[in-house]
């Protein structure tokens, strides 16, 4: 049993499993090419309905998080070799082994070791000595980066649920989980940051809730009721009249209408009718912010007017005001400011996020321990019958293989 | 002419066969003797496939066996960096295997099989193949005897790694495939990346929840829809050309040098290390010729020196009725098969287009344009009609169906003489083609 969950261990531990993981997906994105140009999301589809993939994909997660205790146990076990506790396993750990005939330390070692800058320590029948830093540290955060960057994409893909909603000021607002609040507020602003330049929030006061307003704005998103918040698009929402000569009864309706950035049209029918009305917003004088009419809340439509395919005329009418001409009559009693915005059920977008975190902060400790000091160590163990040298480098090995043979001639020039 | 056309490709075959000699050194007679019956069988085959299907099934089995044994040094480029940062290299079951005579007989016949049927495709479709394909065959045969007399005088210190031996091989067989329009991979590679780029930032910007473009600010968005550009798919195709090769390269040049500690004299460990690094620089010249083939494959595969037939766009008029008249037959001949392109414009607006009888003898209108790319138009090559965009090439039988990279079909009726297109049609259809492919490729998420 003990030998299975070795051999076990072994295979999902082993370096080998994400590059074939990966390229078995990239075989099935080759092959899915072939027959549709939606490539991606199809094999995404695909990875969410099948357990297979699902679990083929796991083995990345799993594997990053067997070598972290790998890794971890394997720093353990070589900080207990240099200080001399241990002499099991030993050997596997260094990449190099040298056993002399020799069994005393030669006495000027040391000051040999300090010329090249290496720390040496005596315990016992063992001589240790390192210089430079090790890359434990960030190797865990490398492999902490990469659990979460493919947990994250494991969860996105098999468990990510998006429904999208209208946000209208002063209108109630529900989350997929049932949550409700009342949407007190809209802002839209400029910002000054490095990557925004706007800001958008949407005040919102929770039901039945003691904890006051919640503000919700671009990014990072907040949750409410379980989901991500994530606004998408800008837009106004309707409240209109309107009435023909040959309908005198009229027509009234609430209406969204996804109007922004100025320019855009978007229609809307008057049902049973032959009348179709084109909204947009204008596009405001050169200099003048786009979005001041959403920013300020005073809206001026422009509108056009369609019988069947034919424009009776096109107009403008302000939120609020009314247009009258030959006996049509299109009343905007109200107008709010409205965000179509996406309720996003993911718990893998938080590994994500941690996953770019941990890998900006292995790159920044990387380099330079890499290139400017990077660990190498001498291991030195004394017996009766002889000497086991042990040498390994995790960087800059040339220098120290230099290092490395002085010691051994050292003490092979002592034994003679 | 037809010297100058093969040159190339019998280039590429006796170098590949050199290498092969080189890689299989025990086992030499197999390698020429099986590798040139591979070159004749190649050549056979693809004869008989072309005058049996005609259309792209030849074109398409080869495509697909250089696209394999490309996939084929990713996963040997991969192994190789992976061995070689291993603490403990040990030789894989598959190496002992590589000293047989069974895998040299099959690389050799798999080789020489592609480069006979990839040499003869430059010759199919020309006026009296025959005597060119037996002189292509002679010419394979006998340059394979002189190629085995040559490898006799190489310097026995020059080795061949399996993998420096794969790169170049799968590197020649690409080259030669390069200079042949409907066989080329690295054009239709870059245009997977593109896409491929495209669908991957979406779905991460998504998948992290970055905000609209309506949010963030034009500089920081000017570098996100350099992602959506074409110039990411070259790049990445550039990449993805060159990685495996790169990373061969990689693997041969940090191979851990031989453990000398346990010998006592300086001299002597010096002596041994020179050696092991003498021997490391030559098993690099491999994969350093596979990266200049590589990249003369991508350079030509970028800039071929076929000329597209490429005609300046007519202006034509539309009737009181709307409707655009062109005759079949008078000053232009629109049966000829060649691609004629017209110009029609209406009140601020125009519309680019091109009438063309395809192979089944039926008349098609067309949009210069697709529904993918931006509207760079079309030129027309042997058989097939190119994207001056992607690159892509649409083989004509294909051309007037919609989807993918095709010229985007315009409804047309044929009264009398002429074809006839109604104008109104044609102006909206390509003002929704151009301003869906604009706002695609500059930016819209």
């Amino acid at each position: 049993m003990k030998r299975l969950f070795r051999v076990l261990f072994a295979a999902a531990s082993s370096r080998a499993v994400p590059p074939v993981v990966i390229g078995l997906f990239f075989l099935f994105y080759i092959g899915i090419a072939f027959f549709t140009d939606e490539t991606l999301i199809t094999l995404m589809a695909f990875t969410r309905k099948s357990m297979i993939l699902a679990a083929l994909l796991a083995l990345i997660p799993l594997n990053r998080a067997l070598r972290l205790v790998g890794e971890t146990v394997r720093f353990r076990k070589m900080r207990r070799a240099m200080s001399g506790k241990t002499k099991e396993g030993v050997s596997e750990m260094f990449d190099e082994v040298v056993e002399l005939s020799a069994s005393a330390a030669h006495a000027d070692m040391e000051n040999r070791f300090a010329a090249a800058g290496y720390k040496m320590v005596r315990s016992g029948n063992v001589i240790a000595a390192w210089r430079g830093i090790s890359n434990f540290p960030v190797r865990l955060l490398f492999l902490s980066g990469t659990f979460c960057l493919f947990t994250g994409i494991l969860v996105t893909t098999t468990s990510r649920n998006a429904y999208r909603q209208m946000v209208v000021e002063g209108e109630p607002l529900k989350a997929p989980d049932g949550s409700n609040g009342l949407v007190e507020r809209i802002t839209l602003a400029n910002a000054n940051g490095p990557i925004l330049k706007k800001t958008l929030t949407m005040e919102v006061t929770p039901t039945g809730s003691t904890s006051g307003k919640r503000r919700f704005g671009i990014y990072p998103p907040s949750r409410f009721g379980g989901a991500f918040v994530y606004p998408r698009y800008l837009g106004l929402a309707l409240h209109l009249r309107f009435t023909a000569p040959d309908m005198p009864a009229g027509y009234e309706t609430h209406n969204s209408l996804n109007v922004y950035p100025p320019g855009k049209e978007e229609n809307v029918v008057i049902p049973g009718s032959p009348y179709r009305i084109v909204f947009s917003i204008p596009e405001p004088e050169n200099g003048i912010e786009r979005y001041i009419s959403y920013m300020s809340g005073v809206v001026t439509l422009r509108f056009k007017l369609l019988k069947e395919k034919e424009v009776l005329f096109a107009e403008t009418v302000s939120g609020g005001g009314s247009f009258v001409r030959d006996g049509f009559r299109l009343e905007i009693p109200d107008v709010r400011r409205l965000v179509v915005t996406d309720f996003i059920e993911d718990n893998g977008v938080l590994f994500i996020w941690w996953a770019a975190i941990f890998f900006c902060a292995a790159g920044v400790l990387w380099v330079p321990i890499r290139l400017l000091f990077p660990r190498r160590g001498i291991l030195f163990r004394f017996d009766q019958d002889g000497t086991t040298v042990y040498s390994f480098a995790e960087g800059g090995a040339r220098k120290h293989a230099g290092v490395f043979h002085e010691m051994l001639d050292m003490i092979d020039v002592k034994e003679r | 002419m037809v010297a100058m056309k093969l040159f190339p490709h019998v280039l590429s075959w006796c170098l590949i066969l050199l290498i092969l000699l080189r890689g299989f050194s025990g086992r030499r007679l197999i390698v020429v003797s099986v590798g040139t019956a591979g070159f004749v069988l190649g050549v056979a085959g693809a004869v008989f496939l072309y005058n049996s299907f005609p259309g792209n099934l030849l074109f398409g089995i080869i495509k697909s066996v250089l696209g394999v044994s490309f996939a084929l040094l990713w996963g040997v480029s991969v192994a190789a960096v992976y061995r070689c940062t291993a603490r403990n290299e040990t030789l894989l079951r598959g190496e002992r295997f590589n000293k047989t005579s069974l895998p040299a007989g099959v690389v050799a016949a798999v080789a020489g099989m592609v480069a006979g049927a990839e040499s003869v495709c430059k010759l199919l479709g020309g006026n009296d193949t025959t005597v060119a394909t037996v002189l292509l065959v002679v010419a394979a045969g006998v340059m394979a005897l002189v190629v085995r007399t040559v490898e006799k005088w190489l310097t026995a210190s020059f080795t061949v790694s399996p993998s420096g031996m794969l790169s170049s091989v799968v590197a020649l067989l690409l080259f030669s495939a390069s200079s042949i329009l409907r066989l080329d991979l690295f054009s239709p590679l870059s245009m997977k990346v593109m896409k491929g780029v495209h669908d991957f930032v979406h779905q991460s910007m998504e998948s992290i929840l970055i905000p609209d473009h309506l949010f963030v600010k034009p500089i920081v968005w000017k570098y996100i829809g350099f992602l959506f550009g074409k110039e990411v798919g070259f790049w990445g195709g550039i990449v993805i050309w060159f990685t495996p090769v790169l990373l061969i390269a990689l693997a041969v040049g940090s191979r851990r040098l031989p453990s000398v500690a346990h010998i006592r004299l300086g001299a002597q460990r010096r002596t041994l290390l020179a050696g092991a690094l003498r021997n490391q620089r030559l098993l690099l010249v491999l994969p350093l010729f596979s990266l200049v083939i590589f990249a003369a494959a991508a350079y030509q595969s970028s800039f071929p020196s076929v000329e597209y037939w490429d005609p300046k766009p007519l202006p034509v008029t539309a009737s009181q009725s709307g409707e655009i008249l062109i005759p079949k037959k008078g000053e232009i001949d629109l049966e000829d098969g060649k691609l004629h392109k017209y110009l029609f414009k209406q009140g601020g607006r125009e519309a680019r287009f091109f009438v063309l009888r395809n192979q089944e003898g039926q008349l098609t209108v067309d949009l210069d344009a697709c529904a993918i790319c931006k509207p760079d138009g079309y030129g027309q090559a042997e058989g097939s009609v190119i994207c001056y965009y992607c690159k892509t090439l649409i083989p004509l039988e294909t051309v007037g169906k919609p989807g993918g990279c095709n010229p985007v079909p315009v409804a047309f009726t044929v009264k009398g003489d002429s074809v006839v297109i109604d104008g109104m049609t044609l102006i909206n259809s390509w003002g929704a083609t151009v301003q869906a492919t604009t706002r695609v490729k500059e930016g819209g998420k």
